[in-house]
């Protein structure tokens, strides 16, 4: 099963909120549409998953979804049934398809078992963490072999140090269950970190669509850059300075971890402020009028300091 | 001046009116019901009035035509508000903006209902009279004598008309702040509407459907004004009993016309107990969000 998303436009009374959106996913792949709050990106789940209609273009199924397979959402706030157990949610679409209880108890115990809920299984949602609602949501999605799962910003609810633990088992998921999956979230670390595919959406349109490591160091403009973290802008007049030897380009954007320190005295940068930010140090240096950031592991370079900068790789 | 003090004067427009009115009334009532404070003096004993209640089939009877039309009507009105309820939320928004005429109902007075129902259903009122033109019967008389069945059917039209609306303005208040998405989950996952409405909503609405029902059946329970109009002699409603054991008859009698207040007071407060404790014991386990 894939999809194709093909010119989708949507408009809520004279805004329009998404503009020619194309973009397709392969069967068992993960794609991550990343954009700020507000532009659109759960509009664009509703109509994947049929809930909503664009005013222009179309979501084409090479399979279209059925009642059996359908295209499921898994909502920010995990919607679940509040008046069942957690055992009766994730069996919830199997009685729906009338199958027999011992066949709907069998795949419920282990749906329990790969999302670690078994000791949960006779709880309500609201006994239930945030990360214990969401993997409840998920496999009561996945119990029914989605034709395709659209998960609607997966860590928003969750603990900072969750995020990254629960990306990872989104994509563990994924990967076993084999169900291509469209996930919309403002998390850029855990989107890069579990999608084969990025789609970056901003200003209603779908601004760049590839790999994680292309989305980022590739970047299609400089507010696709931007959005997605710190970048340098290096002039044309400058790319000597960086030991950059193509020209052809106006500009080049670079990432602070792009930018490689090499201290020297008659380095053409100097260090103006350097801060401590965990695993790495980011130090703020200026060559002629242009600033730049640059991230260092190395933390002995001080303030004042000759350096010369050298882009490392894009 | 004490704490407490101070804060019963602050409360006092709302406990002076329940001690003088309510719990007065309650005491009286009892009073009365045991011979003391009696316009005549009582001869007999304290519970002379409840022996001879208790030992006449004819209050029994009575008794127990109230329980049916209470309960009927109530589950109807129950029934029927919750499922128009559901219907008009799920109406597009102007559709629904129209639909508030539910609500008239609401404000027509119980004895206007009662005379409704008259005018509809009695054997020369306007459903006979269509009937008759339309030739389904050849003369009124023709007509089943729905009102005065025996069954107190008339009673249950004018409870339910009048109980449908109040059901469907609690009912309406919880959808109203009912997340639609447990829907459209449930739609996704191949629910068919009869299993979303019986598995989701149900559930979400069921405390604002046993207060509908508790208010309901314990007002068609005790109401005077609906039956003096549509009810029946034999078997007559308590209320209908005990109006004419206070005004039809002669003062020695006004023991027992308490004593039925007393009883279908009891009654009420014993219901509301049973009837929480059943519903906790059903739900016993469920926290909703």
């Amino acid at each position: 099963m894939d999809l194709k998303l093909c010119h989708i436009t949507k408009r809520f009374r004279k805004r329009t909120v998404l503009k020619d959106i194309n973009f397709d996913v392969g069967p068992r792949e993960l794609v991550s549409i990343v954009g700020p709050s507000g532009v659109g990106k759960t509009t664009l789940l509703k109509i994947i998953a049929q809930l909503d209609k664009p005013d222009h273009g179309e979501v084409v199924f090479s399979r279209p979804p059925t009642r059996a397979h359908p295209v499921i959402i898994v909502f920010q706030d995990y919607v679940l049934f509040p008046s069942m157990t957690v055992r009766d949610n994730i069996g919830f679409g199997l009685n729906a398809r009338h199958l027999g209880k011992n066949e709907i108890r069998k795949q419920v115990e282990q749906m329990l078992v790969y999302f670690q809920l078994t000791e949960q299984g006779d709880q309500y949602p609201a006994q239930l963490s945030a990360g214990q609602s969401q993997r409840v949501a998920i496999a009561r999605a996945m119990i029914v072999s989605p034709a395709v799962l659209l998960l609607d910003e997966p860590f928003a609810n969750l603990d900072r140090n969750l995020k990254m633990e629960t990306a990872r088992f989104i994509r563990k998921t994924q990967q076993e269950f084999g169900i291509p999956t469209i996930s919309v979230t403002h998390d850029l670390e855990e989107a890069f970190a579990m999608s084969d595919r990025i789609g970056i959406l901003l200003d209603k349109r779908l601004q760049q669509f590839d790999t994680p490591r292309k989305v980022y160091f590739n970047s299609a403009s400089l507010d696709v850059a931007k959005f997605l973290g710190p970048v340098n802008i290096i002039p044309e007049h400058q790319f000597a300075l960086f030991q950059i030897a193509g020209k052809g380009s106006e500009q080049i954007l670079a990432r602070p971890e792009n930018l490689a320190i090499h201290p020297g005295r008659d380095g053409p940068g100097r260090i103006r402020e350097k801060a401590f930010a965990g695993h790495y140090t980011a130090y703020t240096i200026s060559i002629g009028n242009h600033t730049y950031t640059a991230y260092s592991h190395d933390d002995r370079y001080q303030t004042g300091q000759q350096v010369t900068l050298k882009l490392t790789s894009l | 001046m004490s704490w407490t003090i101070k804060h019963c004067l602050r409360l006092s427009p709302l406990i002076l009116p329940y001690l003088v009115l309510f719990c007065g009334g309650v005491f009286l009532t009892v009073c009365q019901s045991f011979g003391i404070l009696t316009p005549l003096p009582h001869e007999g004993g304290a519970l002379d009035a409840y022996a001879k209640l208790l030992a006449d089939p004819a209050f029994f009877a009575s008794f127990f035509f109230s329980l049916g039309v209470a309960a009927v009507s109530a589950l109807l009105a129950v029934i029927t508000g919750t499922i128009l309820a559901y219907r008009v939320w799920q109406l597009p928004r102007q559709l629904a903006t129209a639909s508030l005429v539910y609500k008239i109902p609401l404000i027509l007075p119980h004895i206007s209902v009662a005379f409704v129902i008259l005018i509809f259903w009695s054997p020369s009122g306007i459903v006979a009279s269509v009937a008759h033109w339309l030739g389904v019967i050849q003369t009124l008389h023709d007509f089943p004598n729905l009102l005065y069945s025996g069954w107190g059917i008339g009673m249950i039209l004018a409870y339910t008309l009048k109980g449908t609306p109040f059901s469907m303005l609690l009912v309406m208040a919880l959808l109203f702040r009912f997340d639609v998405r447990q829907i459209q989950t449930a739609t996704m996952l191949g629910a068919s509407g009869l299993r979303i409405f019986f598995t989701i909503v149900l559930p979400r609405l069921a405390p604002a459907l046993h207060t509908g029902f508790i208010i309901l059946f314990l007002y068609s329970f005790g109401a005077f004004d609906i039956p003096y109009v549509l009810s029946e002699s034999r078997p007559g409603m308590l209320s209908i009993h005990v109006y004419n054991l206070y005004f039809k008859h002669d003062l020695a009698r006004r023991p027992e016309a308490m004593a039925i207040l007393v009883i279908m007071f009891c009654f009420a407060v014993l219901f509301i107990i049973a009837y929480s404790k059943i519903v906790n014991r059903l739900e016993s386990g469920v926290r909703k969000l």
